[in-house]
């Protein structure tokens, strides 16, 4: 049997099926020609902008391809009642004559989520009273009609392929006036999925270590070479292969190599951080072997707070931590990153991203609501026009992302009140896409705590949301690899976020009538992994694969077993809540089906039409795999050869500054957060953009979750990659500074915050040829685990949840033909949650009145390396800012005390760009003049006005107070570095910032209206929105 | 008192129904929160409630037209009844995603009692994008609308990507005829904003934010009162805290506009 096996096509041709019996009808959807096509003004613009291509107007039709078999009266009515809006828009069902000089018509391929498709079809549905039969389907597409006179071939491709268009997903056509025919248009085109396939499983041959290495490469399995053995070995085994033959299999079936693929890849089983680390410090010669820093670094520091901080109610365990907010109700956080698919397509990874995180809350404990999510971009930049040609340009990219996230969120009607946006060239390897959800549940439900969840034998388990199809397939494994132009495209996908807000109003109303023994989400790995790891507390499961409701027939049962088709959560409940649990299903327009039921055998037992397709033991996964092992070598930074730059004192400090502010990393970037809905819920308290302009970024976001109570949840990130072209150690402990430091500055207590890591590292494993610094990337991980370690024991933060994406690299094509490999920095974005006691005592960073006293807490240091002024001329540096904590946490628990008291106007910590750049944010947020003293600025031995308006020290804070509170708020800070250095001026008034001890011929070093300054940070982004 | 009774839809992703529900509640209603289909089913009876509320959201993820499905299924399975809740005397107020069902249903304008005919269009913003901030609206003292008595000015948040109004001229001049047109986007001096952006988001003809029926017992408003429901939504709070504590004065003002907007309709409903 074994040498007659053939390898199927694991992706089969996706094929177009010709229109057959019934006519297909297409109406075409426009504005009226007088009314302004802000979509088609969207795409001019940025053709401009993109690529300098001037189109003179560009109009978008919609266009409805009804595959269905309607009567002439029913596509009346569906036009002119659903489909047309009589004020703005005309329609038809012949082609439209709109202008043009070009046509680009744009459809999705077959398979790809049309959303609007589905809406579609369940309006006519509704409207007609019809059920659609199984081949029939409404599918949506567009048609864009340029003007412009000298357009050419060229230029209209580059429109449509780089622009409208991304190939992965969708596919278009281009007319010029002469090849248009006014009565066919542009043709019908129906993306419908037709395989051409019987499903049916494979054996898959273990004689050798060697064939089964090769099938996992041409299955793109990615198994790890030092897992075959183990899973030959289980296969082999005499009592194994007996258990085996009572349900008819032999030799492992392609279902459970799959799915023992998916389980071992690194995205879910994380062999990195539980890894062997062989650590050499090159300089010293000291080694150290680090055994799986997991445990090490994160699980028992997180597990020793947990004893001490009572708040903690369940970490590292479930798909998001939970803290307690007050006696009825528990937040719940989790943190993801979305990178490998938004590279490939930015805004469908990135909706996939958002939508996909907010089920981790959904799936944790028995299900929580969601209230808060947040974001981080970190791409390369901007108006990058180098040599290097990345799948997508930075540009293309970033906006795809940002729409993503901007439409996964607000479709969910969930809060986006927080991120961050980093550019640095690294990312043009591979983007990075953080997400990150907060929810909230109730302490109890029915009487049972909410955190604990089980599945007992005789539950059944439920699938819920959507259908599965073929897309996300190898979705985890290829998160576990580097990308390049052979990264198989099917695992791109479109989150669906209207199916999962259904799903979401439906699992909260089942929660509270405690019908849901165990829930998850069906993320990486979809049923395989939602299943295997739900199995696990019943201790196995029976599962019925045809019962799983598919897109489209001719799925191979390990194509159902793993998809990672989204919106999807799994379930278990009691037989007897079969009934009302569907019923409600029902209402809520969700479709929920059984799929088999908890059992405990032992065995995850899979079978399709009453045929055992696997039959596994639960606990192979568990035991027995060897541990991966890294070599990492430590070199000091002045080892690499690393210095400080010789740089003598500038004498413009006020170009300076006004150029600092302008940079990309520094400037402001109020478009992103405009749109994005961050008050929806009712909950705001302290808003992304604050201060008089409401434009000024805030140092962290507050909201009201539970609208009868005045408590508060406060929310911050950080990310400070740059570090770590010093040290990794310094990157991460300044970066958890930075994300604590936030939620002080708006009045949270430091012993109520909990924090999430979010690891994003480039390939650690050495390779003479293909990574040879790789174990210097390994030693960067390991001094940044360590940090981690160190700073959250110290400051007392147990990690509520945490994530690691690595191969953070990509190969990129140059100008000569040869590819670059690029690896992004180092990255760990750090989130911190902390309940606020009284949201009615939280302060924002703004100045409020004249005459108010400015203060610096915190020392300034000579700290400028990798920092953005440094940077800003082409420097690294070497002295790293570094935190020191048991110092830093005294003065947070002061200022704490001094926001409690409410004798704080106004407190902003010092971030990227140092002291000049957040004195400027202060000022210009309350549009006040400023003038301090930087002889005044507390700080150690650092003697040029350049090091103390720019250096990035940490732990520091500018703080304006009533000039009433002056002794209250000064005893208050009695031996810890605090100083006046100023006071606030009038209304659009200067920042003047002086040096009473320079011994130059002015003392004035900036004098600068702040509005100035305000245009000169508002500038590169100012034509967005 | 008499008990009020408000209704909120849910449902289909609609998503602000809680906050909804619980602005009616500080308002002094008794507030029941049903999803789309329970109406439809009749297992909530709409002859139960006095305000009906249609809130925001992406009802059907907003494809093919903000509001247009929720209006369909609205209209093809309970169109009859609605009309005779309007009939009765009772209150439909329509927020955001609420407003474009309104005018999709043509539960507005409303014109000489019919309350079917689509003529007001909220389509997409000029700026091109979704668009959430702050925004000064100026009252029409002369409106019969419910919600608004005692109002000159307020300040609420705007959330949409489909929010500018537009209609044809005749319309237009109706509504203002009639006083149909209830607010209006100002500039921060209580100035008109004249379409001048951000002041008026999204293009709106005659910067118009809000219209009602001619009884003033149907209102559609894009900005969100629900989300205005404690001081500290107000993005100046902690600004005017400061400013009150330094003339000694206590820093919560009360009730806040959003939930007086609703005390109104409650009262309506007391009093009548």
């Amino acid at each position: 049997m074994n040498s007659t096996y053939e390898f199927i096509n694991i992706n089969p041709q996706l094929v177009t099926r010709k229109t057959e019996l019934i006519m297909p009808y297409r109406l075409e959807i426009t504005l009226n020609p007088d009314l302004f096509d802000a979509e088609g003004e969207g795409v001019r613009r940025k053709a401009e902008h993109y690529f300098g291509i001037e189109i003179k107007q560009v109009r978008t039709i919609n266009v409805l391809t009804i595959d269905a078999d309607l009567t002439a009266d029913q596509l009346n009515t569906i036009q002119t009642e659903i489909f047309t809006n009589p004020v703005t828009q005309i329609s038809s069902y012949k082609p439209l004559s709109v202008e043009f000089d070009r046509v680009i018509w744009v459809g999705y391929r077959p398979g790809v989520k049309d959303n609007p498709g589905s809406t579609a079809v369940e309006a006519i549905e509704d409207m007609l009273g019809i059920k659609f039969k199984q081949d029939e389907d409404v599918y949506t597409s567009k048609r864009y009609c340029l003007k412009g006179k000298g357009l050419t071939a060229g230029d209209v491709e580059k429109v449509a392929g780089e622009l409208l268009a991304n190939d992965i997903i969708q596919r278009w056509k281009i007319f010029s006036k002469q090849d248009w025919d006014p009565e066919a248009g542009t043709g019908f085109i129906i993306p419908k999925v037709v395989l051409d396939h019987t499903p049916c499983v494979k054996s898959i041959p273990i004689d050798s270590d060697e064939t089964l290495k090769k099938i996992s490469d041409k299955r793109n399995l990615a198994l790890n070479p030092n897992d075959i053995p183990t899973i030959r070995a289980y296969f082999l085994g005499k009592q194994v292969r007996a258990e085996r033959a009572l349900v008819g299999l032999s030799d492992p079936t392609d279902i459970e190599v799959e799915y023992i693929s998916q389980a071992r890849s690194d995205h879910c089983n994380h062999n990195t951080f539980q890894g062997l680390f062989h650590y050499k410090d090159l300089s010293t010669g000291r080694t150290e072997v680090v055994d799986n820093i997991f445990e090490t670094c994160i699980k028992e520091p997180t597990l020793s707070l947990k004893e001490k901080k009572p708040w903690v109610v369940s970490v590292l365990w479930d798909n998001a931590g939970a803290g307690r907010f007050d006696e009825d109700y528990y937040y719940v956080i989790t943190g993801e990153t979305h990178n490998s698919p938004s590279n490939m397509e930015a805004y469908g990874g990135a909706i996939t991203g958002i939508v996909g995180v907010y089920r981790d809350p959904m799936g944790t404990g028995k299900g929580a609501k969601l209230i808060m999510g947040g974001y981080g971009y970190c791409v390369g930049q901007r108006d990058y026009n180098g040599d290097l040609t990345p799948h997508l340009h930075p540009r293309r990219l970033l906006d795809g992302v940002i729409e993503g996230v901007r439409d996964g969120g607000n479709k969910s009607g969930i809060p986006t009140t927080f991120g961050q946006l980093i550019f640095h060239p690294g990312y043009m390897g591979k983007a990075l896409v953080f997400v990150t959800a907060v929810g909230i549940m109730p302490a109890r439900i029915k009487g049972e705590p909410s955190e604990q969840k089980k599945t007992s034998p005789g539950d059944l388990v439920i699938m819920c949301g959507g259908r599965v199809g073929k897309d996300g397939i190898h979705g985890v494994t290829a998160a576990s690899e580097i990308f390049s132009e052979d990264t198989p495209a099917g695992h791109v996908q479109i989150g669906d976020p209207y199916t999962q807000k259904k799903m979401h109003d439906f699992i909260l109303e089942v929660r509270d009538l405690g019908l849901i023994r165990f829930i998850t989400d069906n993320g990486g790995g979809g049923l395989s992994s939602s299943v295997g790891e739900s199995a696990r507390f019943s201790n196995g499961c029976e599962i019925q694969l045809e019962k799983v409701p598919l897109k489209y027939e001719g799925l191979d049962q390990w194509e159902i077993w793993i998809s990672e088709s989204q919106e999807r959560m799994t379930l278990a409940i009691k037989p007897e809540d079969l009934e009302y649990f569907l019923e409600l299903s029902k209402k809520h327009a969700v479709e929920s089906t059984v799929i088999g039921k908890y059992t405990d055998s032992g065995k995850l037992h899979i079978t399709y039409n009453g045929k055992t397709c696997a039959y596994i033991d639960l606990d192979l996964l568990a035991s027995g795999f060897p541990q991966w092992e890294f070599d990492a070598h430590w070199q000091s930074p002045e080892r690499r050869g690393l210095f400080e730059p010789v740089v003598r004192e500038p004498h413009d400090y006020e170009a300076l500054l006004t150029d600092i502010l302008s940079r990309p990393n520094i400037c402001s970037r109020e478009w992103i957060s405009r749109q994005y809905d961050h008050e929806v819920q009712g909950t705001s308290v302290i808003k992304p953009l604050v201060g008089v302009g409401r434009d000024v970024n805030s140092d962290a976001s507050v909201i009201r979750p539970v609208l009868d109570s005045e408590k508060g949840l406060a929310f911050a990130q950080a990310l400070l990659p740059t570090y770590s072209e010093i040290d990794a150690y310094h990157m991460t402990s300044c970066t958890i500074d930075e994300a604590v430091r936030r939620l002080i500055a708006v009045g949270a207590d430091l012993d109520m915050i909990g924090g999430v890591d979010n690891f994003c590292w480039p390939n650690i494993q050495y390779d003479p040829e293909d990574n040879p610094d790789g174990r210097f990337k390994a030693a960067q991980l390991v001094r940044s685990c360590l940090a981690l370690r160190d700073i959250c024991l110290e400051y007392g933060i147990p990690l509520l949840s945490g994530k690691d994406s690595m191969y953070i690299d990509g190969y990129l094509a140059g100008r000569y033909g040869e590819t670059h490999k690029v690896s992004a920095l180092e990255t760990i974005q750090f989130s911190t949650i902390s309940v606020i006691d009284d949201i009615n005592k939280c302060i924002t960073m703004d100045s409020k009145i004249p005459g108010d006293l400015v203060y610096i807490l915190g020392e300034t240091w000579n700290e400028l390396g990798g920092s953005e002024y440094y940077e800003h001329y082409g420097y690294i540096g070497l002295n790293v800012p570094r935190v020191h904590p048991k110092q830093f946490a005294t003065l947070y628990r002061a200022l704490g005390s001094a926001i409690e008291k409410e004798i704080v106007a106004s407190a902003h910590g010092i971030y990227r760009g140092g002291l000049s750049v957040h004195l400027t944010m202060v000022a210009m947020g309350g549009d006040l003049g400023m003038k301090v003293d930087l002889a005044l600025v507390p700080s150690n031995s650092v003697n040029r006005i350049d090091t103390i308006l720019f250096s990035e020290s940490a732990g520091r804070f500018i703080v304006t107070i009533d000039p009433e509170n002056k002794k209250s708020f000064e005893d208050i800070f009695k031996g810890l570095p605090c100083s006046c250095i100023g006071v606030i001026t009038n209304k659009s008034g200067d920042l003047v910032i002086s040096d009473s001890k320079n011994k130059g011929k002015s003392k004035t070093i900036i004098s600068i209206p702040v509005q100035d300054l305000k245009a000169a940070w508002k500038k590169p982004f100012k034509d967005l929105c | 008192m008499k008990m009020v009774n408000a209704l909120v839809l849910a449902g289909y992703g609609l998503n602000c129904d809680n906050e909804t529900a619980c602005a009616l509640e500080l308002a002094g209603a008794s507030v029941a929160r049903a999803h789309i289909n329970s109406l439809i089913d009749g297992s909530v009876p709409l002859d139960d409630f006095q305000i009906m509320v249609f809130v925001g959201g992406f009802s059907w993820g907003d494809d093919h037209g903000a509001g247009v499905i929720q209006a369909v299924r609205l209209k093809t399975n309970l169109g009859d009844k609605i009309l005779e809740f309007v009939d009765s005397g009772n209150l439909v107020l329509g927020i955001c995603n609420g407003f474009q069902t309104l005018v999709n249903l043509g539960l507005l304008p409303g014109f000489n009692g019919d309350y079917k005919t689509r003529s007001i269009a909220l389509t997409f913003n000029d700026c091109g994008n979704f668009r959430d901030d702050w925004v000064m609206l100026k009252v029409n003292p002369s409106s019969p609308c419910v919600f608004t008595k005692g109002f000159d000015y307020l300040e609420l948040p705007i959330r949409h990507g489909e929010g500018k109004f537009y209609s044809d001229k005749d319309v237009i001049q109706r509504l203002i005829k009639n006083n149909q047109v209830v607010i209006q986007y100002a500039l921060p001096d209580g100035n008109p904003a004249e379409c001048k952006f951000p002041f008026n988001p999204n293009g709106s003809i005659n910067d118009i934010a809000g219209i009602c029926d001619p009884t003033g017992r149907i209102f559609g408003l894009m900005p969100h009162p629900e989300a205005f429901n404690h001081w500290t939504n107000h993005p100046d709070w902690t600004r005017d805290k400061e400013k009150i504590k330094r003339g000694g004065g206590a820093a919560d003002p009360g009730a806040t506009a959003g939930i007086r907007m609703f005390q109104n309709g409650v009262d309506f409903i007391c009093d009548r």
